[in-house]
């Protein structure tokens, strides 16, 4: 299987990795839910930290390597280097994360300082670290897919629609942060994760419907 | 169409303007009406049943007002339980300090404070109620309601301090008419309220509010002397030092304990002097203790938490009762109570229900009719609101059979309800009276009447004061058409200029830039945020915890600023370009330095205040601050203050003109700084010392200074600043269009740039140094970070050029504007007022220096990036602006001003009609008086900054141009 998705992941690729990778993506986010649940019997109310984790203890492995196999050039850059930045770009992404998340106004202290680290790390894997397997460091890319957003071909529009999903899911999922509602769901960072992952799985469908209808790599523009 | 001219322009702006004041006027006078009241006051009339077409005896108002009074007495038939009253108000303390909360007896600080009270209430010879105020929770409006038992208009905050005399219905005035005597200690308001009613008074003014000593003072040292007379009937203390304790330094003040020791002090001597007096003179005197309202955590009041309405009440001389805890009662039964109590009849409008407890020593019967006259004067009430009352004329018919009210009647409308209730009530008196002589079963008779009359009174008082009143439907709806109308004149305005600019217009410029005509995510960011703002008005939740909205909004357009800055930053990698175009690469650096000044500023604004309602108690850097010391506010608000003048004096050290008249702008800047800065150090100090002729008189040179340094730049610096024949720019200024010489040559570019540029930064630096004279210290920090915002957003924008369109600046300049007015600690309640520093500077007391003030304060932020788009105006237009070479002075204006005027207006106005639209379709909501109608004022107080910062600026603009045009004419002629 590896060697299948390495030989074919030149530029191109194809409907059917989209949708696998997609899927392997939602099923271990499917997993880790299922696993806090019923395994260690938490959710994100009762335990957000631990549960964010637990989720992200899934999700993480399946991301590095199912995205490693799409990496550019891989006649340069082994499997394992592919994955050594990937590892490198959590933590960046983790942090470029909570500094969003911070200006947006996430509360800071030491109290929240868990929840955070929990939560962004997980954001880091729906947005920058498929992407830092993908395409490495390569600013020009980074800014197309970024900055631009005008991906290019389906493997862009892999890494492009989740990660914006998720990120602006989270930004939805911060408004009801500040009603009176009284819920303990409004507490940081829950609702904010529930509207990533929702974003994340949105953009994950979108992702896999334009691989589908659009298979050989047509340009779209996104805006 | 035709293409759009100045004068065009303006004439259709003003248009806009014109029907904007004049449809908010029309819906504000619809929508707060003066509350209408039953005209007159209550007669002999009153003690008898409304309906039975009895005309009053008109000869009432003739009487002497002895015999009124054996009139009155005999005709209610109930004896007047005491002769004396002693009514002492102790401004803004909450019951909690004196009776506790929840069941729970009050702090043991407190407790001990006041032990003669303590053991007052524990011995039962003061029975003490919660009384709870309507909002608004400020003096005047609190004492109306007191002495009339009416629930005011909402409108009467207005007025709080332009007090007028009370017209209408009132205890006062009922006891004037039957010949009392009254004395007035304290509060002046009761003068303003009641002139000429007062045999002796001595005024006290709740205008120093830092002094929280001199006050109290001046009330106590009748006392003794009052006490000992006894030419009075009515005595009235009105004690202001409570208040302004809590306006300092809110309810954990240090001299909070102080302060309640010397109120205990005050009512045993009150009390002791009553006991004293009862063995020498007959007659039975009533001591009442009330406060006008209570406070928030902070010392604030006005609006309708908990802390604020929970007022007290205490009886000190009724029959011993020992209750518990004390039960909870409306403010507004005072009023019938203490009429009822002294034999005088129910002022009209009086809303309210006897207090259960002060009419227990009488005897039955005389219970029943005090209720029975309660009930008939809310009757009336209900007969002048509800004119299909359908019980109109039954309580003439003799005998009412109450065997047929069955009580299924009673739930139907709210009518047949009320009405029902009462005949219940009044069926089961009348069958009391007629068994009365029997001994067999008449306490359970009474009994039975007592609560059939409370529940019919209960409900009437919950109905009426509930019942917002009457609106003309016809003027409001006048009203929010005009407000539309003239929004869809400003924003359609604004529309046909975009399109005419960017889409094929006179001045068309494709080449220029290809992204001035593509419709780019920030703008749509932009119109989005204005939807999702309305959106979020029509939430009551959302409208509390507004700050919270525009901190998000504010945040999320920072992000695509920096994501549009990384777009366009150079896609060949960042490593090479920084070698091979510095320039450029540079560019993109500071301005994306620019943007995390932005970020980092407008994240420490936002965590500065917890503000709002539900989430103030959670901490913030204000409240962290403050527990840490003054040894820290102190040394962090120099800093700022002195960062603050530094910059704007550098600011204005960056034009590099010579000449005397500059110097002397900055000479007088300096100075005034250098003045705030000693006013800071010297006498913002602490509360604690009263008002200082020194403080005053300083602030009052700044004032002089700064008012006429910012004048005479704006007025002279036109006629003074030199032609240029030589080029000066801004320093910070290195953008220079192909252009310019040729435009130069016909229009005054340079100069008028450089006079805006000098005028913007005069008016920024004078609304600073205002700001750090007038706000509290803590927020000295805020003024200098939203400086900073405004100083890097428009370094940004200058060094962005064309990438985003004029007006997306300018609305975000407006949205930050509206965050910074939350950051510094203002809300949608009108407890965060901040009062007392409406009075720095002001040495007699005038209504509208202090209402200046005050807009001056609550208004910094929104009046700050207004003030500043001057500012803007001359570093940013100049350097992209496309001048046909046909175009005339008209164009050149149009093109200056247009944007930095419109935009705020055209947002202003949508967000106003907007609003207004929400607040009518929410009048009948449970939060419309406390929520809505509160952020509606400062909707309409917005509208009137948006108003006047937007006129300040285009002056300004004109002015500026035409004198410099006039003197190229010259210079040129000549």
């Amino acid at each position: 299987m590896k060697e299948e998705l390495e030989k074919s992941s030149q530029s191109t690729t194809s409907s059917f990795q989209v949708f696998f990778i997609h899927v392997c993506c939602g099923v271990a986010l499917a997993v880790g839910f299922w696993v806090a649940r019923n395994v260690y019997s938490i959710n994100l109310i009762s335990d957000p930290t631990t549960t964010l984790r637990l989720i992200w203890a899934f999700e993480f492995p399946v991301v590095i390597l199912l995205f490693s196999c799409c990496r550019q050039k891989p006649e340069k850059c082994s499997y394992l280097k592919t994955i050594a930045r990937g590892l490198l770009g959590l933590p960046i992404g983790a942090l470029l994360n909570a500094l969003g998340a911070f200006a947006l106004g996430a509360p800071v202290g030491l109290q929240y300082l868990e929840k955070t680290v929990s939560w962004s790390l997980l954001m880091s894997s729906f947005t920058f670290v498929p992407t830092a397997c993908v395409y490495g460091s390569c600013w020009t890319d980074w800014h197309r897919i970024f900055a631009c957003t005008k991906p290019k071909g389906p493997l862009d529009f892999m890494l492009c629609l989740p990660a914006h999903g998720a990120v602006i899911g989270a930004w939805f999922g911060a408004w009801p942060m500040p009603l009176d509602w009284e819920r303990p769901w409004q507490d940081w960072p829950i609702c904010v994760s529930y509207g990533a992952m929702a974003g994340y799985v949105v953009g994950m469908v979108g992702s896999i419907g334009l691989a589908l209808t659009h298979t050989g790599g047509k340009q779209l523009k996104a805006e | 169409m035709a293409p759009l001219t100045c004068t065009k322009l303006s004439v259709i702006t003003i248009t806009g303007i014109v029907t904007q004041i004049i449809g908010l006027s029309v819906f504000v006078f619809g929508f707060f009406p003066v509350k209408p009241a039953l005209p007159g006051t209550s007669g002999s009339e009153s003690f008898f049943a409304p309906a039975c077409d009895f005309v009053g005896n008109l000869s009432d108002t003739t009487l002497p007002s002895d015999q009124l009074q054996s009139l009155y007495q005999e005709l209610s038939g109930i004896p007047p339980s005491f002769d004396r009253l002693i009514l002492m108000v102790i401004d803004g303390l909450p019951a909690e300090f004196v009776l506790g909360k929840n069941e729970k007896p009050p702090k043991k600080q407190f407790k001990e404070a006041m032990p003669y009270t303590q053991s007052l209430l524990v011995s039962g010879s003061a029975i003490g109620y919660h009384a709870k105020a309507a909002p608004p929770t400020v003096t005047m409006p609190r004492l109306k309601a007191m002495v009339s038992g009416a629930i005011g208009g909402f409108l009467d905050v207005a007025f709080n301090f332009n007090t007028q005399a009370m017209m209408d219905d009132n205890l006062l005035g009922q006891f004037f008419r039957i010949g009392w005597k009254m004395v007035m200690l304290g509060d002046e308001t009761w003068i303003k309220l009641f002139p000429r009613l007062f045999k002796r008074h001595d005024g006290v003014s709740s205008f120093y509010v830092k002094d929280t000593v001199q006050v109290d003072q001046n009330v106590s040292r009748h006392l003794r002397d009052e006490l000992s007379k006894d030419d009075w009937n009515l005595l009235i203390l009105h004690y202001l030092g409570l208040d302004h304790v809590g306006h300092i330094d809110g309810r954990s003040s240090v001299l909070m304990a102080p302060k309640l020791k010397e109120m205990d002090e005050v009512v045993k001597l009150i009390h002791s002097s009553i006991i004293q007096s009862q063995i020498n003179r007959p007659g039975r005197p009533l001591l009442m203790i009330v406060s006008d309202h209570g406070m928030t955590e902070n010392g604030n009041h006005g609006g309708s938490t908990y802390e604020e309405t929970d007022s007290l009440v205490l009886f000190i001389g009724l029959r011993n009762h020992i209750f518990e805890y004390a039960s909870v009662i409306n403010q507004i039964d005072i009023a019938p109570t203490l009429a009822l109590l002294f034999g005088v009849p129910i002022p009209k409008n009086n809303v309210g229900v006897l207090i259960r407890e002060a009419f227990d020593s009488l005897k039955e019967d005389q219970h029943l009719r005090a209720l029975e006259l309660n009930a008939w004067q809310l009757l009336r009430l209900l007969h002048a609101q509800l004119s299909g009352l359908p019980c109109r004329n039954l309580p003439c018919d003799a005998f009412y059979d109450h065997q047929s009210s069955s009580s299924s009647e009673c739930n139907h409308t709210t009518e047949n309800m009320l009405c029902c209730l009462y005949m219940e009530a009044a069926a089961l008196y009348t069958s009391w009276k007629s068994k009365r002589g029997f001994e067999s079963a008449s306490n359970k008779d009474y009994s039975r009447t007592t609560s059939a009359y409370y529940k019919f009174l209960k409900s009437a008082s919950e109905w009426l004061s509930r019942r917002t009143t009457d609106k003309p439907v016809k003027l409001l709806a006048l009203g929010l058409a005009t407000l539309f109308i003239s929004s869809v004149i400003l924003s359609s305005l604004m529309f046909c200029w975009l399109r005419e600019i960017y889409h094929g217009g006179k001045q068309q410029t494709s080449n220029l830039n290809d992204r001035m005509n593509g419709w780019s995510f920030d703008e749509t960011f932009i119109v989005s945020a204005v939807l999702i703002l309305v959106t979020c008005m029509t939430s009551s939740s959302m409208v509390e915890e507004e700050h919270y909205t525009w901190y998000f909004l504010i945040s999320t357009f920072y992000l695509l600023l920096l994501r549009k800055t990384a777009q366009s930053l150079s896609a060949v990698g960042l490593q090479s370009s920084f070698l091979m175009q510095k320039g450029q690469s540079g560019e993109g650096f500071f301005r994306i330095c620019c943007i995390f000044l932005l970020l980092i500023s407008g994240r420490i604004l936002r965590g500065w205040h917890q503000g709002g309602v539900n989430w103030t108690s959670l901490p913030d850097i204000s409240k962290w601050l403050e527990q840490a010391g003054s040894q820290y506010v102190k040394p962090l608000q120099l800093i700022s203050a002195v960062l603050v003048i530094s910059i704007g004096l550098f600011a204005l050290f960056s034009i590099e003109t010579k000449g005397k008249y500059f110097q002397m702008v900055r000479l007088s800047f300096l100075i005034s700084g250098l003045l705030v800065l000693l006013h800071i150090t010297r006498y913002q100090d602490y509360a604690f010392s009263s008002t200082n002729y020194g403080a005053t008189f300083l602030v009052q040179i700044i004032y002089a200074i700064l008012g006429a340094v910012t004048i005479g730049t704006v007025v002279a610096l036109p006629w003074l600043i030199p032609l240029s024949t030589s080029k000066i720019f801004p320093a910070d200024n290195t953008i220079a269009s192909p252009i310019f010489p040729s435009i130069q040559e016909k229009f005054p570019l340079v100069e008028l740039r450089d006079s805006l540029y000098v005028v913007g930064w005069a008016y920024i630096l004078c609304w600073c140094l205002l700001q750090l004279l007038l706000q509290q210290p803590i927020n000295t920090t805020p003024v200098l970070l939203l400086l900073l915002q405004i100083v890097a957003g428009v370094h940004y924008f200058v060094r962005s050029g064309t990438h985003h369109k004029e007006w997306v600046e300018i609305a975000g300049f407006y949205y930050l504007g509206m965050a910074g007015h939350f950051s510094l600690g203002n809300s949608n309640t009108l407890a965060t007022i901040d009062v007392a520093g409406a009075f720095i500077g002001i040495s007699n007391h005038s209504t509208f220096l202090s209402g200046i003030l005050m807009f001056i304060i609550t208004y910094a932020s929104p009046m700050f990036i207004l003030l500043s788009l001057v500012m803007y105006i001359s570093t940013k237009s100049m350097a992209h602006l496309v001048i046909p070479e046909k175009a005339n002075a008209g164009d050149l204006l149009m093109m200056l001003l247009g944007f930095p005027c419109l935009v705020p207006l055209v947002l202003n106005s949508i967000l106003l009609t907007a609003y207004t639209v929400v607040l009518l379709l929410m009048q009948n909501h449970l939060f419309v008086w406390s929520v809505f109608s509160p952020k509606y004022l400062y909707v309409c107080a917005t509208t009137v900054c948006t108003l006047i910062g937007v006129f300040i600026v285009a002056a300004t603009g004109f002015y500026t141009y035409f004198v410099l045009a006039m003197r190229k004419e010259k210079a040129c002629s000549s």
